[in-house]
């Protein structure tokens, strides 16, 4: 029984059926599964196969989103339940992201986003037109090892390096990453101002998020 | 002050009843001209032009010397715009490049003042999307022509604002769009939709969207200050499904420059279409093929404002080179959009029959009076094979390399005094 639940939950995240992958992890709950053997033995690994024929180039982002938003419903249900046993499901690390403020362009930093989550880390996305004083106030709080800032434009890049400035001059950039991206921003940028790391795309943010946490 | 429209504040939407956004279209000129600091440069928007700007606004500049991308500066911006002065192809100007080592709240202001001293042609203030910068532009193009009633009439400047896909507008646009239609510039309304990203994936619905985002734009002006000139923008792309980018080329964006044409024209609004802006990162094989389709597209299309020439990377590179090839693309464009004149002396009858069987046209005196007609090429090579192999097998890119270094030491253009513009950015500088 349960290894065809397996099989059912590996295959939602596959074919990024929100629902049924909402439905099964209910069911997990009732049925009393473990619910950490339910992501490892099922979710995750329709995700694994998702990123895997990504990786070869036989599926699109959107496949990848859609397999990313099941497996992040799933967890989400499971995760209480989790908490509840005393076990802790392991992750890469913590980002904050946002778009700085003054921008309100959403869909780079909302796809970095997903697939960062995606990947195993921990994300608290807030959104576009982001003070610094709020990303970096939700980095302290949740223990951020990142803080991921997107700019679409040449006019409110320099919020990256404000932002830079900012965990420098309250002495936290030791111990919290920044990572930058926006159609804009190069490496040369990222190097001016201090940053962490830069990335062109979705797929190379993940690489580097996981390189600056020793992933 | 209560519009008729139908407001959820909640969900932050708008919605525009049909005949409001049909009589918004109805007050909406279909005709106006786009004026410029020298009056023979005027560009009325009549329907029979299809007019080429720079296209706007790249981060970064291919340097001339090194041949590598770097970020650019107020000075590449003076410089490319001062080539695009001496293209007579190039009939208007946006800022193409950023003056990025500027002050970045008044950037705008500062590449105005690029484009007003480097050129006499119309400029599309793109970048001043925001209310300051807004009132910065009326000032410093008030000043030129002097003074705002003077603008007024002569509008050297136009403006327009972006959506921000899917359905919306930032405040500070919509903001910026109404202060210049107070001043009576033209102001028009540009989307740039992403199929499977920010707009669906299909053309249809990609160019509906697309379409309700214009008109929301153009409705809310005309709400505002009715008659004021807009135009109807048209930059939809799509997705890079495996990298997440633009693909910025192919036959979905040929399309939906089409799409936009025709819409434009159904509504009868001027059309400014997005084109060129190749994703190829040099000018290459996929840049030429990019650009030379789409500027067919837009050109026979019916488009009135092509934007634009000179970039690459999906416009966030700009190349000196690659604006004079775009140069060289639409003039044969042009040419071959000019009508064709079919008359006694054209069809050249009786020539055909003086100089009979086996004979030629090059002594016939009809091939002088019209030979000097046939297009020439700027860049494309044309030379024998054996000279081409003695001249070192030079290509295009060559060429314009060439000529962009001509053309940077001798033209200047039309004087204008830099001091009062500096004054006034100075002034919103410390705002």
């Amino acid at each position: 029984m349960s290894q065809q639940l397996f099989e059912a939950m590996t295959q939602s995240v596959i074919e990024g059926e929100v629902e049924e992958a909402e439905r099964l992890a209910q069911l997990v709950l009732a049925e009393g599964i473990d619910p950490l053997e339910a992501i490892n033995r099922g979710f995750i690994v329709g995700l694994d196969q998702v990123g895997e024929q990504f990786g070869c180039g036989n599926l699109f982002l959107p496949d990848m989103v859609q397999a990313a938003e099941a497996m992040k419903t799933a967890v989400a249900i499971l995760e209480p339940e989790i908490a509840r046993r005393g076990v802790t499901r392991q992750i890469l690390g913590k980002i904050v992201i946002g778009t700085v403020e003054g921008d309100i362009h959403d869909i780079g930093k909302t796809l970095v986003a997903t697939m960062l989550a995606a990947s195993g880390f921990e994300v608290h996305d807030l959104g576009v037109n982001v003070p610094i004083a709020k990303l970096i106030q939700k980095a302290v709080e949740v223990e951020a090892d990142i803080i991921a800032v997107s700019a679409l434009l040449t006019t409110t890049m320099v919020k990256q390096k404000a932002l830079i400035g900012e965990l420098e001059a309250r002495d936290l950039h030791s111990r919290l990453k920044v990572m930058i991206g926006g159609a804009p921003v190069t490496p040369a940028w990222a190097e001016s101002i201090g940053a962490d790391g830069y990335s062109e795309d979705a797929i190379s943010a993940v690489a580097l998020a996981k390189r600056l946490v020793g992933a | 002050m209560d519009l008729g429209l139908q407001i959820d504040r909640e969900t932050q939407r708008v919605r525009f009843p049909p005949v409001m956004v049909e009589a918004a279209l109805k007050q909406a000129p279909a005709h106006f001209t786009l004026c410029a600091r020298n009056p023979k440069l005027d560009l009325p928007l009549d329907g029979r032009h299809g007019y080429l700007s720079l296209d706007g606004s790249a981060p970064n500049v291919l340097d001339l010397d090194s041949g590598e991308a770097r970020p650019s500066g107020k000075a590449d911006l003076a410089a490319a715009v001062r080539l695009a002065d001496a293209m007579p192809q190039i009939a208007f100007l946006w800022p193409t490049l950023s003056a990025g080592d500027c002050p970045a709240h008044v950037q705008p202001l500062h590449e105005l003042e690029v484009l007003l001293t480097q050129s006499s042609k119309h400029v599309q203030a793109m970048t001043a999307v925001d209310p300051l910068n807004a009132r910065g532009t009326l000032e410093m193009a008030a000043a030129v022509v002097g003074g705002r009633e003077a603008l007024r009439r002569r509008p050297i400047i136009s403006n327009f604002q972006c959506s921000v896909s899917p359905l919306a507008y930032d405040e500070g646009a919509l903001e910026a769009a109404l202060i210049f239609a107070e001043a009576g510039i033209p102001t028009g309304f540009v989307v740039m939709t992403i199929g499977c990203g920010t707009a669906p994936a299909t053309l249809a619905g990609n160019a509906a969207q697309a379409n309700a985002e214009v008109l929301a734009g153009l409705t809310l002006l005309q709400l505002f200050y009715p008659g004021t000139p807009t135009f109807y923008g048209f930059c939809p792309t799509m997705l890079e499904l495996r990298r997440g980018g633009v693909t910025c080329g192919g036959p979905e964006d040929f399309w939906l420059q089409a799409a936009g044409c025709q819409m434009a024209r159904f509504y009868g609004i001027p059309a400014s279409i997005g084109t060129f802006a190749t994703g190829a990162k040099s000018s290459d094989w996929q840049a030429g093929v990019d650009n030379g389709i789409s500027g067919a597209v837009s050109q026979f299309c019916g488009a009135d404002m092509m934007s634009g020439a000179g970039l690459l990377n999906g416009a966030r590179l700009f190349s000196f080179e690659q604006l004079l090839l775009d140069c060289e693309i639409y003039d044969i464009l042009r040419t071959l959009n000019t009508e064709v004149v079919m008359d006694a002396e054209s069809l050249a009858l009786d020539v055909i029959d003086a100089v009979g069987p086996q004979g030629h046209f090059l002594a016939a005196k009809h091939t002088r009076r019209h030979m000097r007609a046939v297009w020439q090429p700027a860049l494309m090579d044309r030379t024998p094979w054996d000279e081409w192999v003695k001249l070192g097998r030079p290509g295009a890119l060559d060429r314009a390399k060439e000529q962009v270094r001509q053309l940077l030491a001798t033209h200047q253009p039309d004087p204008l005094q830099a001091e009062r513009l500096q004054e006034i950015v100075a002034a919103y500088e410390r705002m």
